[in-house]
This record gives structure tokens, sequence and C-alpha cells, in this order.
């Protein structure tokens, strides 16, 4: 923060030029000190675009990526023309907009709510408890999620049947309307707590003064929270959305892949998943690339519009 | 103090280094490097996890001495089969013996594999171990054999006492139950788990489970595949092959399709079928079936091992399972059992770093004679096993209870697990099988008194009589599925089979789950989607048109 402020041009009426090797003269330790970095990102994160010509191709492994017959956009009119690509789309949308929606909703209320805990040993103990979950991979969680609703031993049929919500066990994963819910529940239950340790230490930074005066005009604890709090902590906010929201097109792979089966494909399938199988599992690896290339290209406008739309409400944004 | 446990990492650095050296380098050591002066030694990569032996291994040596050749094995470790053969090239130096798994075509483009069709006459075990079609099968489009496929082979004769392979399954526990009746055709199948779990409710405290369909993933082909062998053809795996027109078809659009998912719907409804069953995952099943609880399958039985193991150890072996080869139409054959498919597409070969070919084939010629044979599985006679008056084979409780200790198995046998060996099969003298575990005496000697009393019920002396005899000859195009795996992502076909996997993924359970006054009209709506969804044509055809290959080229015989 502060150097930027140092950095505002103090004569705007100095040509640009000019004052663009001034900036740089004065900021070459900067400038040296990211250099190894710009190259990190050349070799690793561009260099590895030109496979994008794959898309391109009817590629053949084993030969090399310019001996291979070129086909123009044959593979995404493939991909375009297959019905079940379109469903993969909806299903990655629509399980990352419940994802995004329940992720944020969740942490955020989560984060108020433990800080209004005044036990200090109280809210480390569920804070500690409630991020645990965070470091277990998605096959040990999707195992647990698989045996809490199995119809046979599962807890929450027990329960259900028990007080007689219900007289059958539902089959869960049977059945394609419970899909979406139980892999958005599942996705709270796993990152909420470390998804509210963020919003922690953003309240933690608010000014107390403000709570203060606040109580001085008379404030309840939850009009504090509604009126101090959460001003407080919505650059942060906005800055999350923007950079969820690039990864939009990234549903998730493992949690669908293992809890998915047979009977609920239809709304189980995201891009990923589609790619796999059509892609890499028949060596269709044009196919697979072309897909990818789809979803940066979503992902990247999304970035965009999200920070136009955040330049415009006059939030903090990325770039 | 800090200064030694220094010293004590570097060491233990340095060693690491050096044996990491020496396990790439893999370079030939054919000169006589042993202290007589004689034994030859050979490297060996195989691109397979294995357990390398001990230097001092008792029967490596005891063979050594024998052919006059060592060969030292090398396992994949830590990296994929492609990922070590391509450092391999790269590197342009080679074990001399290899088998590269997946990377084995790799090796031969790269041309690291020496031309073997012109020396194997030489070696009369190695062109006896196959066939004159499969060695045909072995040899490479510009006319080279590269390698030999090490696996499959029966001597002789089947010997086998298990079924591996597919079938479908019944508890021992309730062919006691219904005084051991003869079971074969799905019906009376069905017929028999109903009555039993009607009889039993109740397994060990847990609710009975009739009949599991196992489909997760790709393990789903047992939910798919049944009908073809209940239509009485063996497990071509993609298609059943018309003998007469040598056709190809699909087995999801035959009669006995129909039939059997209609069983399976009446079976569901009737809650004999465990309603998870298209849900859980491999583990779930294992799980399930480790209880003891579940009366029937159908599944290949090495997809149950960790469960048969399981219920061993908990001194439940009357609730492990017999395999039936089970049709719809009594009068049909079934075919459960079939010659090991021959897999053309890897085995060993030798590489151009061997120093001495020969002397190479020589060693693996001289592996697979009778007597090394003999050494190889039984071991040292009267060390390892003892002979009777008759000349027959056999272990004392001792030498049993040896063969059983995984510890002392690696300190003296040495089997050569990856060079050439027999499936099954008698030694020379036609009494005594080149596995111990065939040999009779030896079966008998594993089975517990449940499992005694079941096969004398019957009358069989082992549980492969259960089903069909092995045929003489597997049919020339035999497995079809084997064709699938060259298909390329460009051709119909390809896209047929995963779309109709996709198809049929989807809509089996769901025929199975419906209530059955729906049977008919959501079979209708699955057979349409099939269809017309998939390229079921471009996909007959593909096979049909492989089936006609493979028999012009190969002919009769396997």
């Amino acid at each position: 923060m502060e150097l930027e402020v140092k950095n505002i041009n103090p004569n705007p009426e100095i040509k640009t030029k000019n004052n663009l090797m001034k900036n740089m003269k004065k900021q070459k330790t900067l400038i040296l000190m990211s250099i190894p970095f710009v190259i990190y990102t050349f070799i690793f994160n561009y260099t590895p675009l030109v496979g994008w010509l794959m898309a391109f191709q009817k590629f053949k492994p084993a030969k090399s990526l310019f001996d291979q017959t070129w086909c123009g956009i044959d593979q995404f009119k493939i991909l375009f023309s297959d019905p079940n690509f379109i469903k993969v789309i909806r299903n990655t949308l629509c399980m990352s907009l419940i994802n995004l929606t329940l992720g944020f909703i969740c942490s955020i209320g989560f984060a108020l709510l433990l800080n209004e805990v005044r036990l200090m040993f109280a809210k480390k103990f569920v804070q500690t408890i409630s991020y645990l979950p965070h470091f277990l991979s998605w096959i040990i969680v999707t195992g647990i999620v698989a045996d809490v609703l199995s119809p046979e031993t599962g807890i929450i049929n027990q329960i259900l049947v028990g007080l007689h919500i219900i007289s059958q066990p539902i089959n869960f994963f049977a059945d394609t309307k419970y899909f979406w819910g139980i892999v958005g529940l599942t996705n709270v239950w796993k990152e909420v707590g470390w998804g509210s340790i963020i919003y922690l230490a953003a309240i933690t930074s608010i000014n107390p003064d403000l709570y203060e005066a606040a109580e001085i005009d008379g404030a309840g604890r939850f009009k504090k929270m509604l009126h101090v709090t959460l001003p407080g902590i919505k650059s942060t906010i906005f800055i999350l959305l923007i950079m969820n929201i690039g990864n939009i097109v990234n549903a998730g792979f493992e949690v669908q892949y293992l809890l998915g089966n047979g009977l609920v494909q239809d709304v189980s399938q995201t891009i990923d998943i589609f790619v796999l199988k059509y892609g890499i599992s028949l060596n269709n690896y044009s196919l697979a690339t072309a897909a990818g290339i789809f979803k940066s290209v979503i992902s990247v406008t999304l970035i965009y519009i999200a920070n136009r739309f955040a330049k415009s409400a006059g939030e903090e944004r990325l770039f | 103090m800090r200064k030694s446990k220094l010293i004590v990492s570097m060491l233990l650095a340095g060693t690491l280094a050096v044996s990491l050296l020496t396990g790439c380098g893999g370079s030939s050591q054919e000169t006589s490097a042993s202290s007589d002066g004689k034994i030859k030694e050979f490297s060996a990569f195989f691109a397979t996890a294995g357990k390398e032996l001990p230097d001092n291994n008792r029967l490596k040596n005891v063979i050594a001495e024998k052919i006059g050749a060592k060969i030292n094995e090398q396992w994949l470790t830590g990296q994929t089969a492609k990922e070590r053969i391509g450092v391999m090239i790269a590197g342009g130096e080679y074990p001399d013996i290899i088998d590269g798994g997946d990377g084995t075509q790799a090796l031969v483009d790269a041309g690291a594999l020496i031309p073997l069709e012109d020396k194997i006459d030489k070696y009369p075990n190695i062109k006896n171990f196959l066939t004159p079609t499969q060695w045909e099968k072995l040899r490479k489009e510009d006319g080279h054999i590269y390698f030999i496929q090490q696996f499959g082979q029966i001597r002789n004769k089947d010997t086998q006492v298990q079924h591996n392979d597919e079938a479908f399954w019944i508890q021992k526990a309730v062919l006691e139950w219904a005084n051991y009746p003869k079971i074969t055709t799905i019906d009376q199948y069905f017929d028999l788990i109903e009555k039993y779990k009607a009889a039993n409710p109740q397994v060990n405290g847990q609710p009975t489970i009739g009949f599991e369909v196992l489909s997760d993933d790709w393990r789903y082909f047992c939910l798919e595949n049944p009908p073809q062998f209940l239509a009485g053809y063996p497990n071509d795996g993609k298609a059943i092959i018309d003998k007469s027109t040598l056709t190809a078809k699909n087995y999801n659009t035959i009669p006995e399709a129909q039939k059997y998912f209609k069983k399976l719907n009446d079976e569901y409804n009737k809650g004999i079928i465990d309603q998870e069953t298209f849900t859980a995952s491999y583990d779930q099943y294992t799980s399930k079936l480790s209880t003891g609880r579940v009366l029937g399958m159908v599944d290949q039985h090495w997809e149950f091992l960790t469960a048969e193991n399981s219920l061993k150890q908990q001194h439940l072996d009357e609730r492990t399972w017999v395999p039936l080869g089970l049709t719809i139409d009594p009068n049909v054959k079934a075919q459960y059992r079939a010659k090991p498919a021959f897999n053309a597409g890897g085995g060993i070969g030798i590489s151009k770093s061997c120093k001495d070919v020969d002397g190479a084939l020589k060693a693996i010629n001289d592996l697979l004679s009778p007597d090394v044979l003999t050494l190889r599985y039984w071991g040292e006679k009267d060390k390892d096993y003892k002979v009777d008056d008759k000349g027959l084979f056999y272990r004392t409780d001792e030498q049993r209870e040896n063969a059983r200790n995984q510890d002392w198995v690696n300190a003296n046998m040495c089997m050569y697990t990856y060079l050439p060996q027999y499936t099954a099969g008698y030694l020379d003298d036609g009494i005594n099988t080149i596995l111990p575990e065939q040999q009779q005496t030896e079966f008998e000697a594993t089975l517990t008194d449940s499992d005694k009393k079941v096969l004398n019920a019957y009358g069989f002396k082992n549980w492969t009589e259960f089903l069909n005899q092995v045929p003489e000859e597997n049919e020339p195009w035999y497995p079809i599925y084997s064709a699938c795996s060259t298909w390329s992502a460009d051709q119909p076909e390809q896209m047929a089979m995963q779309k109709m996997d996709d198809i049929k993924k989807q809509w089996l359970p769901k025929v199975i789950m419906v209530k059955p006054n729906e049977f008919d009209s959501t079979w209708n709506q699955y057979q349409t989607t099939l269809i017309t969804q998939a390229d079921v044509k471009a996909y007959e055809d593909a096979l049909t048109k492989e089936v006609k290959r493979r028999v012009e080229k190969f002919g009769k015989g396997n």
C-alpha cells in the first residue's frame, strides 16, 4: 500500500516516458527481485500453452507436435455437437454456483458467529475442529459421506426412519435429484472452517474504535455485526469473490467422480470427468485440450467481467 | 553425538545414491562373475512391482549350478512402466532380459529389442512353449518377433483346481442347506437364494443379502456381461460371435439379455438384490462380502479374493463361494471356462545391450525343462518335497508350512515369476503337476472340512468341475475384446463403445430398479436409447471385420 502511495506521480505534466525511466530506476531493486518469478511464471505457466496447438490437430502420441495432422476446429465442433458436453457444462456451472453460494454464505456466517464467541478457549476449539476436514483427502471424505448416507447402515437414514419422517430408507445416490445437494453440503462440511479463517483475520483488523462508537450510538451485538463487521470485511469478500468466479468452471473432479455412479451420471459428470472419459482414456488428447481451452477462455472472461463489476462498484479489485 | 549422526546419515545417503546408480545402470554382466568362473549372470528388468530375491537364495543358486546361468531380477519401483522404459530408452542402456509392460511397444519402436524369430528354432523348450499360431500372433508387422509372451500356457493338460474367472457364485452354506442340489439355470439359482433367504433372514446377526451386482466404474462388467454367458457364449467380452457366419453381435439386445434383466428386476423388487448394489463402491462391496451374509453374486474370482481370505481368517469357510456355470435355457452348454487368453501385446525380450544373446536364450530354454521346472516350483527333492513309492510328489506338513511362509519362500525358492512359465499342466512323468498347489494331495491339504463336504457331495475333485471343461483350443478370434484396445479416438467404433458404456451404466440399473409392471416399457426405452444414441452398427461391423481378419490370419487354434 505504502509503496503505491510513494510512486504516485507528483508532477503529471512531465512526459510519461521520462517518468517511466525514472520510476524504473527508483524501483530497480523491486524489479530485480521480481525477475525470477517472472521467469518462473513464463516457463511453467506460459510455455506449456504451446500444447494448445494439439486442440487443432488429430494428435497421435509418440509423434512430435509438428508432425501431426492439422484439423482446424474439428475438435471444437465434435465437442459442441455432443449432447453430453452440453450436459456436463450445465452440471459444472450448477454445482459450481451451488458450491460458491453455499461456501460464501456459510464461511462468512461462520466467521461472524465465531467472532462473537467471547470464551477464547471455546472459540479456538471450534475453529480448530471446523477446519480439520480441510486436510482430509476427498477419497476419505467421500467414503464418510457414502457411509453416512447408506440406506442400510447410514446414520441419516436411521434417524429419518427412527423419527418416522420416512418409512423406507432413501437410497440417496440412486436418485438424480439429491446429487447436487450432497455435493454442495459435502463441500461446505469440508471447507467451511478453512474458508472462514481469512474472514476472521479480516475481522481482527477492524478498528475497535468503530465498535465503541457504535456502542455509544446504542447498537447491540447484532447491529454491530451488521453495520461494523460486515462492511469492514466487504473488500475481502469482493476480492475472494472475484478469485472464485474465475474458478467457476472448476466444479471439482474427485468428489463427483467418487460419489457418482451410472444412475446419476446425467447430473454428476463435470467437464473434468468428461475430459478424462472421452479425452484422456480414449487417448484423444486433442479433444481433451480443446475442452481445456474452452475452460480457460470462460475462466478468463469471467474474471474480467467480475473485475469490471468490482471496479464500477468502487471496490477493491484484482487488477 | 551430532557428528556421528551426521556421518551415519551421510553413509546412508551414499549407499542410497550408489544403489540408485547401479539400479539405473542395469548393465550387462555376462562375463563370468561367479566364483567358479562358469556361471553366467544376466540382468533382467520387469516393469511391474515385484520382490527382489536375495543373492544367497538357495534355489537360485541350485538352479544356477544346474543350468550354468543366473538371472538377476529387478522390478519397477516408484515409477510407471512407461516412465522407467522412457528413461532406459533415453539412456540407451538396457538390462539383458526385459519386459516393458506398457512400455513394450516403445522398446520395439526404439529398436531396443533384438529379433528372435531366427533363433528360437535352436531352443526346443522355447519353441514348444507357444503354439505356431501364438508365435504368429507375436510377429510384428515388420516380420520380426521381438518378445516371448510368458504367461497363460498350459502344458499337456489343464490341471487348475480353482476357477479364477467369471461365474455365478453361491455360498457353500446355501448348497449345504439345500442338500447339494444341481443348479444349472438362472431360475434355479435365484429360486434357491430366495428360499434360503426366507429361511435365514439373518447371517451372523446381520440381515442376509441375496445377490450383489458390483457396478463400480470399470468393474461394472459384472452388471453388463452375464448375458453372453447365459446365452452359452464364452467371455469374448465385447460381443458374441456367431460361429457359422463369423459375425459379431453386441449382447445387449439379445433375448437372453432381456430375460436376465427381467429376472434381476423381479429379484430386486422381491428384495433379494441388495438395494445399494448399484451405488456401492468396490470397497463397500468387498466389506459386505467379507461379512459372509452375501449369498451369491456374479463376478470374476480375482475381484473378491480379499473378501474370501477375510472369511477364511474368520473361520467362516462355509460362507465362501462355489462357482456355477448358469444358462437361461437348460439345454444350452455353458462356456465359462476357456483357455487363458493369449496376450500378444507383451512379453520378455532380449535387449541389444545383451552381450550373449544365445546364452540368455539358452538360460530361458533351460528354465523350461521339466527338471528345472521342478526346481522352480517344487524345490529340491527331500528338502522341499518328498516322493512316494508311486513317484508322486508330496510335501510334509513342515514343508507345507514353509511354503506358506513368505519370508522362507523369499530366502529359499526361486520361481522366476516373470520368465516363461506354465499356468497349469503336468511334468513329463504325466502324474505330477508343475505347480504344487495343483497336485491333488497338496490341494486336498488346503481344504477345510466344509470344503471337503461340498466336493464329496458333488463327487468332484476340485472347484473347476462345477463348470465346463477348458476346451482344447479357443476360437481363433478369442477374446475379441482385445481388438478394442487398438481402436483410436477418431474411429466411430471407439466413440460408439464409450457411448454404449455410458448408456448401459445408466440404464441397466434403471431397468432393474423399476417396478415390475414398468419393466417392459423401460426396457424398450433403453433399447431405443442404445440404438439411436450409439453407433452400434459401426461397433459391430468393426468387430466382425476383426473376427474375419483373425480367422483368415490364424485359422483354427489359439
